[in-house]
């Protein structure tokens, strides 16, 4: 009996310490070999497109690790696709913090889904670093939730420059605007009303879209007979395309102005010409298919890394601006763990992204400073207007900036 | 008879012993990921009511998904119901909702009521949007994290797969119930021939729609759930394709074996999320070069894998486990 007692009492001892050594790493995704970061994009379906943000990325931090990682350590991205379905986006990122135990998440797609995946993140203070939307509220509520940071120029601000540059060139400006009618379409269109302040009422028309509808074209018509002289197209990939083709189609001729998210090269060459001349836009990162990069370093940098580090590459992957995005935010993440400092915790990392000073990212326009503080928690607010011309982009004029919000 | 009683009931209780061991030899994350799979399994026994018994296809059930999800979301975020309260709720909505579209269903059957109902499916993530004020329109709902409540001392991962399993063998042994009585009897009557159903004096159209009804009540139930675990509804998490993903699930698990139904969740889920370990396995194989981080890779894999499934097993899983079983339970029933 007594020695059934001991082999117990054994029994439970043994149990009880592994469980004292299984019990959660005080600081997981970090040994003093590597740094684990995850990510959920859309690598299938209709944003698919938009995935090569995590590939530029990826190939970013290969080329770090070879050339000594960050303190010695290296960095190992895993990215999940999520279809840009928000549910997929909650499973993968549960899988990527609970199962492999990532250090933090880093530039994660699209609005809805970083919205499905905050709260968990907070909750378990797992970083949600330079999110992959323009949506204010991911520089804006930092109260509620410390563990997020945005990272491209807010949508809200991007309008307001619209309303700004609109009101120095325009005498009788009549805008016209075509938005999605969801948080993005919404925080553009307001950032314009804003910015556009007691001339608000130059807006003589706007019609929204939802999503999932399929043809734009017949609001465009809508549109023009508003007379407006100014068309802003606030809308998402093939509906911007949509709208050019309906200008184009109804033979209206205003002044265009479309939205940064869509204002990809890749886009703007397959409308008709006479639609898409002159159209303006804003613009943050290089853009690896616009003539005035063609001899720049940071450009020289990014296709020979694509070349060397880079996987599942999509064609022309080198003239695409999503993957040179991509790196621009890889930079910056790297520039973060390095301010972080060698002894690498969650709170450290916050800190020096809330910290930022950053004025040499090569992957974005000269002169931008990628700057945060704890209170201002958008990383890159500095852009310049760009025009369509001759079949690519060309940016004109200073770095301008507006307050978000 | 008594022998196939005896032999049911003795699987029933392996797989009970099963759900609740299992947890503890699978990581904290494998767990959530089972409760996927009785998600799934729980409205896949529904579509199995209504597909394999009554004979009726539908190509929507991912809307009476949709309509316990956002049940659950507006009672939680809109009207602080707690969330393991809504379910039955959840469940009741969308059953009420599963018998109005079992009246259109009376008058069409085969590929035409397919269509009416995957124009359920295509139509209804509109809704939400139309009534944005309510349900939170294309941004959606947010709703707590799962916690296990009553103060209960576990992981939320582990509260998920309790919870859903519970629900899960609850639910099983309704169906299994509803199928060995009158009710099951008269579906199968009605799906062999509903003109010999109605000569013999079965009421054809009441016994339609109950099925209609309960197999959208099991797939309310299973949405609820969903938005529990996902904390997050929009109409983008019910997409089109969970539908089709349930056909899939009902045709790989056989659509009249509730025991094959387990195989055909587990093999929705497990193929949906982790197609690209699929492709990185086939990787290594001779003759093949894939790269799972390539755009469409993860679909390619997860279609190869489905069409290799239908060739080899044409009645699907619980075809396959019938086979293997017969010479044993034959054996068992003459004895009988």
């Amino acid at each position: 009996m007594r020695r059934r007692v001991v082999l117990a009492c054994l029994v439970i001892a043994a149990v009880c310490a592994a469980a004292a050594a299984a019990r959660p790493l005080a600081n997981p995704g970090v040994s003093s070999t590597e740094i684990d970061l995850g990510s959920s994009v859309p690598l299938s379906g209709e944003a698919a497109a938009a995935g090569s943000v995590a590939r530029g990325a990826d190939a970013y931090f290969k080329y770090v690790n070879a050339h000594g990682g960050v303190f010695g350590r290296k960095i190992s991205f895993t990215y999940l696709d999520d279809g840009y379905d928000p549910g997929r986006a909650v499973t993968n990122t549960i899988r990527l913090v609970q199962q492999n135990q990532v250090f933090a998440m880093f530039a994660p797609l699209g609005t809805d889904n970083n919205l499905a995946i905050r709260k968990f993140l907070n909750q378990q203070g797992v970083p949600q670093l330079f999110v992959n939307s323009g949506a204010t509220t991911f520089g804006r509520d930092y109260k509620q939730y410390p563990w997020t940071i945005g990272y491209i120029p807010p949508y809200s601000e991007e309008g307001k420059i619209y309303a700004k540059y609109i009101l120095q060139q325009f005498k009788r400006p009549k805008i016209a605007v075509l938005y999605q009618n969801d948080d993005y379409g919404q925080d553009l269109l307001n950032g314009l009303r804003k910015g556009l302040g007691k001339k608000a009422s130059a807006i003589v028309a706007k019609v929204g879209y939802d999503p999932t509808t399929t043809d734009v074209q017949p609001l465009i018509t809508q549109l023009k007979a508003s007379k407006a002289n100014i068309l802003c197209i606030f809308a998402f990939g093939k509906f911007s395309l949509q709208a050019f083709f309906g200008v184009s189609g109804a033979g209206w001729h205003p002044q265009i102005f479309v939205n940064d998210v869509s204002a990809a090269s890749s886009l703007m060459v397959i409308p008709p010409k006479s639609a898409t001349k002159g159209a303006i836009s804003i613009v943050f990162g290089k853009d690896p298919a616009a003539p005035i990069w063609a001899n720049d370093k940071g450009i020289k940098l990014f296709q020979s890394i694509l070349a060397k580090y880079g996987s599942g590459l999509t064609p022309g992957a080198s003239k695409d601006g999503y993957y040179t995005a991509g790196m621009a935010e890889a930079f910056t993440m790297v520039d973060t763990l390095r301010k972080a400092g060698k002894s690498l915790t969650r709170a450290g990392v916050m800190r020096a992204a809330t910290h930022l000073n950053e004025k040499n990212n090569p992957f974005v326009l000269p002169g931008i400073v990628v700057h945060t503080t704890p209170t201002f928690r958008y990383p890159i607010t500095q852009v310049k207007l760009q025009r369509w011309t001759n079949g690519a982009w060309h940016p004109f004029g200073k770095l301008v900036s507006q307050p978000p919000g | 008879m008594k022998a196939k009683l005896l032999l049911e009931a003795l699987s029933f209780a392996l797989l009970v012993v099963a759900v609740v061991l299992l947890p503890h030899h699978v990581s904290d994350f494998h767990s959530r990921e089972l409760a996927t799979v009785g998600m799934y399994f729980i409205a896949l026994v529904g579509l199995g009511i209504l597909t394999g018994y009554s004979g009726q296809i539908s190509l929507g059930h991912g809307a009476f998904m949709a309509i316990g999800g956002y049940t659950t979301a507006i009672l939680e975020v809109n009207h602080g119901v707690r969330d393991i309260w809504t379910i039955p709720i959840a469940g009741l909505v969308a059953g009420a909702a599963g018998l109005l579209v079992g009246i259109p269903a009376l008058r069409l059957s085969g590929p035409y009521l397919a269509l009416v109902t995957l124009g359920i499916a295509i139509a209804f993530p509109q809704l939400p949007k139309k009534y944005g004020h309510f349900t939170g329109g294309t941004t959606g709902e947010i709703l707590n994290l799962p916690k296990a409540p009553f103060g209960l001392h576990t992981t939320p991962n582990h509260w998920l797969y309790y919870l859903t399993w519970a629900i899960a063998l609850m639910l099983l042994v309704c169906a299994w119930v509803l199928l060995r009585t009158k009710p099951g009897r008269t579906w199968q009557a009605v799906r062999d021939s509903e003109t010999a159903a109605a000569a013999s004096g079965i009421g054809v159209p009441a016994y339609k729609t109950l099925a209609f009804g309960i197999s959208a009540f099991y797939a309310g139930i299973a949405g609820s759930l969903f938005a529990i675990a996902t904390s997050f509804v929009n109409p983008d998490t019910y997409p089109i394709v969970l539908s089709i993903f349930l056909v899939v699930g009902l045709a790989v698990g056989g659509a009249s074996s509730l025991a094959g139904l387990l195989a055909g969740a587990a093999f929705v889920y497990y193929l949906d999320n982790h197609a690209d370990a699929v492709a990185r396995w086939a990787d290594h194989l001779p003759f093949v070069s894939v790269n799972p981080q390539q755009s469409g890779i993860p679909s390619v894999a997860f279609g190869a894998v489905l069409i290799l499934v239908v060739l080899l097993l044409p009645t699907g899983v619980g075809g396959l486990l019938h086979r293997l079983l017969r010479p044993l339970t034959s054996r068992l029933y003459s004895r009988s």
